[in-house]
Parts: structure tokens; sequence; C-alpha cells
């Protein structure tokens, strides 16, 4: 079979069994779980493939010494047989000036976050196994569909497209947290909502005025919606060209990145427009709350560096250091010291993902090569490690029915295998060497370091706090005296094989990726370097010379 | 009068045999009224009009061609067959089946016969307007869609509030026709004639009079614009929405809703030239023949529009009330294509302004009409659907109508794969794309637009959360109403269908064809 096929699959695979399943009714609530099971380990199947068909294309290109002008994906689907990183395949025609794309395909930026949708997938369906009872095939419809949209926004390569799936990720978590969360659910599902439509609504007109603007500056008018083609529009032709009207290119720059920065800040989350998170993953069934702060808050970090960093170069580097740096080392030490003052479990983890995003936009907008790969690094470790410590927690409250540490004390002596599971979570969470978090946080620090030594520098408290929070946790709850809250008579055991088969593969991966991440480096980089380049080749915008100016 | 003028004249009637025949179809009804009252005849006679009436659309002549010799006199002729009209007739032929059947349980035996009677009369007007090209014909259009409102109005007259709304419809109806009339003297005034390509001309000609009395066309665009907003429901000329909607039959809400929005619409784009006809030359722009000012007008017509609307529709608990402020909002985005309009057609734009315009319409047809016909299904005498309270846990109850509900709401907030996305987006993508040296003023109308798509998701949200996340308060007991459901089933499916490829392809290619109508003809008519 044509392996661009598959790479339909990973979008088509989930929806289709989101539409079976939901057809299935609620009554099958077995069959239903079965099937979801089966699409999701077939997704996982898919990504496998697509990552070893990936690599082998890439290992089969001679290495190259400059990086390339703009991103060329593999195995697009419907490729153009003449130029096989474009597609062929419009869904919606201007003339024939250009055309909206179905334009899907895999580089080195998102393969590795495909994989990790796969696999939390997997596990959100089998950490749901026994805790979703009611209106189960709705339940198990919306989860797949959310993460067909995932992997949509992944793969996209044209902006509207890129765009739709963005959008389609919010119907699924709206009905998820809104059906099956906690008490506060109707709240958190609609705040969750709005904040993040509003905030992406004007992600869309960002985009639309990028495309309007290259349709307009290009010499031979060309009206195009691919995110590869748009990168070498600006910054090879439109940028260099003799002609360019630096001032108009500074005002237009400032504001794309403004309306871009908007959507996508919502989502990462950044510092003050965070707020709608610590509600919407507390409130979320735990199988949301993994694919929430696994994968959803990528969406925000990887549209920063899929389309901010390569189409708005001057304004990241005018203001996006200043700007993006601060806000996300405040977010760092802010979502660490919440997280230090919180009771509920699941609210602390919530926070920690604040303080842990704000480590991927610091390094991101370091903006050099360390810097990103520890960022592109951090989004996978994040998706990893939090997704983890959600699922222990969820898998905690299904038996205890509490969230509050102080009712908790000393369950090590009891459930040994998910103290085990949590106490190898928490270290990699809290960035231990040999572990997958030490990796990216490095890199990121090492990175921010070379651009602004001050901000690494307040940002690396953040790593003590964050060894500080969940090392009290840990020995608030798992250590000392056995105190376990009141479970009406039920008896409460360890792992059962299905909660381990959630959890096993994710601590696989913290120790490999802790000790040989170089296969997930080797891959990506080829990709970050353009991005990296791009930002090299800048001169930032005039009139505002910027401290790494200077200092170059 | 010529020879060629005479024979002319003769010629248009083939062309308006579907119109016959929804008119004689409704002298059967009306007159049959007096002897049967039976809503499943009548609403089975007047079912079968309208598919005559699509038929004899579909076998009829073809639309005025630009290679038609005689051109130039069928465009002095007073209704002009040209592809937009062809369009708009077929979808006013369309909603005529579609409202006929969503009426058909909703009117009593008693009243069926009147009821769908007007119906024919208004669809017909539907099509006269389409048609029209002349300024008497397009008021007696206009009116002939305006009058059978007014007895469907107080047919039903249920209670004191459907009697206050069909009166308060009535007055201010009057009143604005009235001022469209005031603004057609004007345009009569200036140009000497009636005819609405003689008026184009004579406002486009390079070296005219009517140059030179701006003031006078002035008044005939302000006037023309605040007669027909009634129709629009553009702010500041709604303010009857709510109570009408709200008094008033939710059959007629949505015929208020979707059929005299088109039509004003329709009315606008032939009067001020935004749809050139055959041969008339703009002078730079269209629809700026009245006056430079007129994409002005817009924008702040549609900046005011589509704040108000959303800013009222947050606060209201009754659902009827909800969706006549989203209706007022949703013309507010409708109006940005006729503020965009001037500066797409002749620029290398992608999207035309027209053309979004006539697309977002069709699908905001589809899902308003929907979930209006949502409404009137689930409602009974004995447990009225008034409130967003009453729609409670919709989705335990009935699982399939709350998923039809949802689509229409998520549909008119504009999330993917509905038609409400694809129209909202070519409505911004539009607003962006202007070329002109204050392009800055239509991507803060672009800005302003997606705000107020946000606020507006707010409201629409209310609803669906209030159907899903929410424990039903007073099971709703909808009868069976197979009609009531074919509707529903029509709705969403064009809902979605429109919203994907190759459903949104196919209305594309349509409404391009039929904007680009007169654009084609001119390049025809010069080789």
């Amino acid at each position: 079979m044509n392996a661009s096929a598959l790479v339909i699959g990973l979008v088509a695979l989930p929806f289709a069994a989101a539409i079976v399943v939901a057809l299935l009714g609620a009554a099958r609530a077995g069959l239903v779980r079965w099937v979801s099971l089966g699409a999701a380990l077939g997704g996982l199947a898919l990504a496998a493939v697509v990552t070893l068909q990936f690599t082998a294309i890439r290992g089969a290109q001679p290495p190259q010494k400059e990086a390339a002008a703009t991103f060329a994906p593999e195995l697009v689907p419907g490729a153009d047989p003449k130029a096989p990183a474009r597609t062929t395949w419009n869904i919606i025609e201007f003339g024939n000036r250009g055309a909206i794309q179905f334009y899907l395909g895999i580089d080195g930026m998102n393969i590795w976050l495909i994989v990790l949708t796969a696999l939390l997938m997997v596990s959100a369906v089998l950490v749901s196994w026994n805790a979703i009872q009611e209106r189960v095939n709705e339940y198990y419809a919306w989860l797949l569909a959310l993460g067909a949209a995932l992997s949509g926004v992944f793969l996209a390569f044209d902006i509207i497209l890129f765009y739709v799936f963005f959008e389609l990720t919010l119907v699924p978590l709206f009905f998820l947290i809104g059906i099956w969360g906690g008490p506060e659910r109707r709240h958190a599902a609609r705040k969750f909502f709005i904040f993040t439509f509003a905030g992406s609504v004007i992600t869309l007109l960002g985009l639309l005025a990028l495309v309007v603007v290259c349709h307009q500056k290009s010499p031979d008018r060309t009206l195009t919606f691919s995110i590869p083609e748009l990168v070498r529009q600006v910054n090879h032709h439109l940028l260099l060209s003799a002609g360019a009207d630096r001032a108009f290119w500074d005002a237009t720059q400032f504001w794309v990145f403004f309306a871009l920065f908007t959507g996508f800040a919502v989502k990462v989350p950044l510092f003050p427009v965070h707020t709608w998170l610590p509600l919407a993953h507390v409130e979320a069934p735990t199988a949301g709350s993994v694919l929430l702060a696994g994968v959803l808050l990528k969406l925000g970090s990887y549209g920063f560096l899929r389309l901010v960093l390569p189409l708005t170069p001057d304004a990241c580097i005018t203001y996006g250091v200043d700007v993006v740096g601060t806000l996300a080392v405040i977010g760092i030490l802010y979502g660490a010291l919440c997280a230090l003052a919180q009771d509920d479990v699941k609210k602390l983890v919530a926070y920690s993902s604040i303080s842990h995003l704000g480590f991927c936009m610091l390094g991101m907008f370091a903006l050099n090569a360390p810097g990103l790969t520890g960022s592109l690094l951090q989004m996978i470790n994040h998706g990893l490690s939090t997704g983890a410590l959600f699922l222990i927690v969820g898998m905690l409250y299904e038996r205890y029915h509490t969230r509050h540490m102080t009712d908790y004390g000393g369950i090590g002596a009891k459930l040994r295998i998910l103290t085990l599971c949590m106490v190898v979570t928490c270290l990699s969470s809290a960035g231990l060497p040999g572990l997958n978090g030490f990796v990216g946080e490095a890199l990121v620090l090492f990175g921010a370091f070379l651009k602004r030594p001050e901000l690494a520098f307040i940002a690396s408290a953040g790593i003590l706090l964050g060894a500080w929070y969940l090392l009290s946790m840990l020995r608030q709850m798992f250590f000392g005296t056995l105190q376990e809250p009141a479970h009406e008579g039920h008896e409460v055991r360890d792992l059962d094989a299905r909660e381990v088969c959630a959890l096993a593969p994710l601590l696989v991966l913290f120790v490999i990726l802790g000790v040989y991440p170089k296969p997930v480096i080797d891959t990506a980089r080829p990709d970050l370097e353009i991005v990296a380049k791009i930002l090299r080749n800048r001169p930032g915008m005039t009139g505002a010379p910027t401290v790494a100016q200077q200092g170059e | 009068m010529t020879e060629a003028h005479a024979q002319l004249l003769v010629g248009i009637w083939p062309f308006l045999v579907p119109e016959m025949i929804l008119a004689g179809v409704a002298c059967i009804v009306f007159l049959g009224g007096t002897v049967r009252a039976d809503r499943h005849l009548w609403a089975g006679v007047s079912l079968l009009g309208y598919v005559a009436a699509l038929v004899a659309l579909h076998l009829g002549p073809a639309t005025t061609t630009p290679a038609d010799p005689a051109l130039a006199h069928a465009a002095l002729l007073p209704v002009l067959f040209d592809p937009l009209t062809k369009l708009l007739q077929a979808l006013g032929f369309l909603t005529g089946i579609l409202f006929v059947l969503l009426s058909w349980n909703e009117v009593d035996d008693r009243q069926a016969a009147d009821w769908h009677a007007c119906l024919l009369i208004l669809v017909a007007g539907i099509g006269l307007t389409a048609a029209a090209n002349d300024l008497v014909v397009l008021f007696l259009a206009l009116e002939m869609v305006s009058i059978p409102t007014y007895v469907m109005l107080y047919v039903p007259r249920e209670n004191a509030a459907a009697q206050e709304a069909a009166l308060k419809y009535f007055l201010l109806s009057v009143f604005s026709s009235a001022l469209v009339v005031f603004g057609f003297s004007y345009l009569y005034g200036i140009a000497g004639q009636t005819n609405l390509t003689l008026i184009l001309e004579a406002l486009n000609a390079p070296e005219t009079s009517a140059r030179d009395i701006p003031l006078l066309a002035t008044v005939a665009l302000i006037t023309i614009v605040a007669g027909l907003g009634f129709r629009l429901k553009a702010a500041p000329f709604h303010f009857y929405a709510p109570d009408v909607f709200q008094g008033g039959p939710t059959v007629m809400a949505a015929l208020l809703a979707w059929v005299h929005k088109a039509t004003g619409f329709v009315a606008l784009l032939r009067v001020l030239g935004f749809v050139m006809p055959p041969h008339v030359q703009p002078r730079e722009f269209i629809g700026v023949a009245l006056s430079e000012q007129t994409p002005i007008v817009f924008w702040f017509l549609a900046v005011i529009t589509m704040t108000w609307g959303n800013a009222l529709a947050l606060v209201q608990d009754n659902l009827k009330r909800l969706l006549a402020y989203s209706t007022v909002a949703h013309a507010g985005y409708m109006l940005i294509t006729l503020a965009t309009a001037p500066y797409l057609r002749h620029e290398a734009g992608a999207v035309d302004g027209v053309e979004a315009l006539l697309y977002y319409l069709i699908a905001y047809g589809a899902m308003t009409v929907g979930a209006f016909a949502m409404l009137a299904y689930l409602s009974t005498p004995e447990r009225p659907v008034d409130t967003i309270d009453d729609l409670a846990g919709l989705s335990r109850s009935h699982p399939a109508l709350a998923l039809t509900m949802a689509i229409f709401l998520f549909s008119l907030i504009g999330v993917p794969l509905t038609a409400g996305f694809t129209g909202k987006f070519l409505i911004f993508f539009g607003a962006m794309s202007v070329e002109a040296d204050h392009a800055y003023l239509f991507w803060m109308l672009a800005f302003i637009g997606v705000v107020n798509a946000a606020i507006g998701g707010w409201y629409y949200l209310r609803l669906i959360a209030v159907m899903y996340l929410r424990q039903p308060l007073q099971p709703l007991a909808p009868r069976p109403n197979l009609p009531g459901l074919a509707t529903l089933i029509v709705c969403v499916a064009l809902t979605l269908g429109l919203g994907v490829p190759p459903g949104s392809t196919w209305l594309l290619r349509h409404v391009k064809g039929a904007a680009g109508a007169a654009e084609t003809a001119r390049e025809l008519a010069r080789r």
C-alpha cells in the first residue's frame, strides 16, 4: 500500500471509529470499549509504520550541509509527481489563482508529536475503561474524534486545514469536559471553549492577513495557503527582495505576530491567559486531562514553532524574546508556586503544566538551535510525564474518590506498583538526569543562557520549585504512616494489568528518552535547523535594535 | 415602442411561467379553502405547485444570454433573467417546499388554505424580486412578499402577543416600504426613468448630469438602505424583530429571518448596482453608482448591526428572542460583504463580495430555518418550548434531535465542517483581501467581525450546554410529525453538506456563476 495513505489513516481511522462507536449505541458498552481500543491500537500501529517509513526516507537522503529553504514534508497524500513535497488535492479553488488544499505530511517536527498522540490515545482509552459507565458510546466517540482532530493539526501543512483541525479539537473536548467532568464541569467546559475559540478566530485573521499580504506583494501574485510555500515566499522572496518595504513589513509582521500570538498563547497557555487551564484540567475526566495536558497544549507551542517563528521572524526577534520570554519565565515561577500551594493533587499537576510549558516557550524564544531542540523535546517529555501523572492521579481517584493530598498518607505501603510508577513519573517530571525531563530542560536552559542569561537564571529556579512540590506531594501521599481516605468498604487493589498497560509504555519511554534521545533529536534537527536559519538571517525590526543584536 | 421591443415583451412571458403557476395554484387554494378545510390537502396541493414551478423553471428558456443580439433591448425590459435571477428563483421555490413541510402540521385545518395560498404568493414574490429590473416592478415584488406576511402573521392570532406582533410588524413594514418608495422616487428624479438598467447607465456614464447632483443620490441611498434595512434586520431598523419573533408563530419567525432577509439583500444588490445588468459598464467600482460613500454606509451598518445583535443576544432567555438577535448579528456579517464588494470585483482578490454574500445567505438559510424548525418540532401546546431552560437535557431524552440542533448551533457559531464556517471564512477572507489605500479599515472590519463571532459563540454555546450538560427538568414530548422531521433532515443535510467539499465547491461554483454573470456578459459584449 502507498505509504502516504497511512498518513490519511492517522486522521481517518480514529474519525471513522468515532462514527462506528457512536452508532453502536450505549447498550453495547463492552463492544464500544473494545472497538475504541482497537482503533487506538490501530492508530498507534499506523504511527509506528509511518515513523519507520519516514526515518527510512530521511536516512536514504544524503546529509545536507546547508539547511533547506523551507519545510519539505514527506509522505504527502496526493503528492504532485513533479514536487513530492506538495499536494494536488484542492478543497476550495479560487479561480486559477490558488486553492485551499488538503495538504498533510510528515516531517521531523511533527512525527514525534504524532507518535505521542497515538500513544496517549491508547492510555486514554484504557484508563477510561471502568471509570466511564454512562453514555459510554458517546464518550468514546468524542474521545476518538478528539484524537483524529489532534493528529490532523500536527499533520496539516495548509494553514486553513491547520485552523480547521485546530478548531475541531474544541468540540469533542467541550463535550468530554462538560458531560463526564467533575462538579464544576459546565463552567469549565464553557470557559475552555470560549477562551480558545476567541483566541483562535483572531489567529485565523492573522493567518489570512499573511496569505493576503503574500498574495498582494509577490510579483506573480501567487495566492497560496501552503505553509512551506508561505515560508519560502516570505523569507526568500519578499523580505529579501531589493524593493522590500521595511516599514510595511515591520508593521505587517507586528500585527500578524500579535494575532497569531493571541490564539496560540491561550492554548499554550502563557501567563495572563492561562486561567482556563486549571479549571479545565481539574474538571475533565482523566482521559480528557491526559489528552488536554499531553497533546492539546502542544498545539499552541507547535503553532509557534510551525507558523509564528518562520513566518514573522523579525517580530519574534524584536518582541518575541522580550515579551514571550518574560511571560514564559513568569509562567514557570507562577505555575510552580501555585502548584506548591495546592492541596488538590490534580490541580497541582495542572499548575505544573503551566510551569513546564513555560520552559517550552522559553527555549523556543531563545531562537537558537539548542533552544528549539530543547523546546521540541520538552513538548514530548511534558506530554509523557504529565500524561502519566494525570493517569496515576485518575487511578488513585477511582480508588478513593478524593484528590486531597491531606487525605492520603503512606499509600506506598499498600499500592506498591502505583507508587513505583508515581515516583518514577515525578522524578521524570522534576527533571532528574537519566530520565527524559532532564534532557529537554537542560537544552532549553542552555539555549536560553546563550540568548538571555538573566531569564535562564530565573527560570532555573523553576526546576528547583518543581522538585520541591513534586517531592512534597510524594512524601505527603505515598510515604510515612499509612492513612487511607475513607472508601466505603470496597477492597482497594493495586494496579491491574489494564492499568499497567496504560502506564508502562510511558515509563519505558521516560528511560529511553532520558538515556538516548538521539533518534528524536536527529530526526527533528534538519527541520528545526530550517527555522533556526531563518531566524539567524533576520535583522529584527528596524528602529528597535535588540539586546541580541548589540551582543553579537 | 419598436417592433423588437414589442417582440421582447411578448417573449418574456415564458420566463414568468413558474411565478404564474404559483399564482394560479394560490387562487385554487384560496377558493378551495372555502369548500374544504383540510391542512393535508392544501399543503399537498401547494407542494405540487412548487414542484411544478421548479419543473417549469428547469424546462423554461435559458437565461438571457449575452450572445443574444437583442441583449441591449432585453436589459430595458422590466424584468431581467440573468443567472442570478435563476439561482434565486430556484432557491425561492425550494424555500417554498421547505416551508410547506415546516408549516404542514403547525397550522390549523381551518386556516391551512389561507396560509398556504399566502405562502405561494410570497414565494412568487421572491422570484419576481430576483427578476425585477424596474423600480415599479421591484417595489410591487417586495410588496408581494410583505402583504402575505401580514396575513400570515395575523391568521393564527392565538393571543394578545401574536396580535401585537402582527400589528407592530404591519405598521413598521408599511413605514419601511414608504421609505423605499421615497428613495425610488429620487432615483426616478435623477434619471427620469424607472428602468434600473437605464438608471444605472445614467449614473455610471462618464459625463452625466446625474453626477452633478450627488446629494440627491445620497438621499436615495440612505432611504433605500434604511427601508430595506428593515427587511435585513440591520440595526437600528431591527427593533420589531424580537417582539414579532416571540409573539408570532415559530414558522413566521423562520420566514422573517430567512426569506425577508434574502429578498432585502437581493433588492439592494440590484438597486445599488452590485450586480450590473449586462452591458452596463461600471465607472470604477460596482456598488458605488449612487454614491462614493456606499462602502462607508455599509461599513458602519455592519459594525453596528453585528455588535448590537450579539450584545443583546447575550442577555436573552427566550429562545425566539435569542434567535431574533442572532439574525440581526448575522445580517451584520452579511453587510460586511456589501462594504467590501466594491473593492473586490475588479481586483485580483480571491473572493468576490457578492459571491460571499450569496453563499452566506444560503448557508444561513439552512441553519437558521433548521433551528426554528427544531423549536417548532419540539414545541407542543401542552409543553411549549419558550425559554432556554426548556431545552435542558434534550440530549438525554432525544439524542438525535439534540445532535441536529447542536449542528445548527455550531454552524451559527462558525465551527469548521459546517456551512456557517465556510461562509464566514469567505466573508472575512474577502474583507482581508481588499486592496485599497485604506485597506486597514477593512482589516478592522474583519477584526470586529471575528470578535463578534467569538461573542456569538458564547450564547449559542449556552444552548448547546443546556441541551447536553444539564438534566431534563420536564421531559419534552414532541408529537410524531413527519413533514417537520423532513424539514430538519433537509436543513441538517444542507448545513453539513454545504460546509465541506464537494458541497461547498458546488455551491461556490453556482454563486460565482450568478454573481459573475454580469461580468462575463460584459466581457463577451466587448469581443
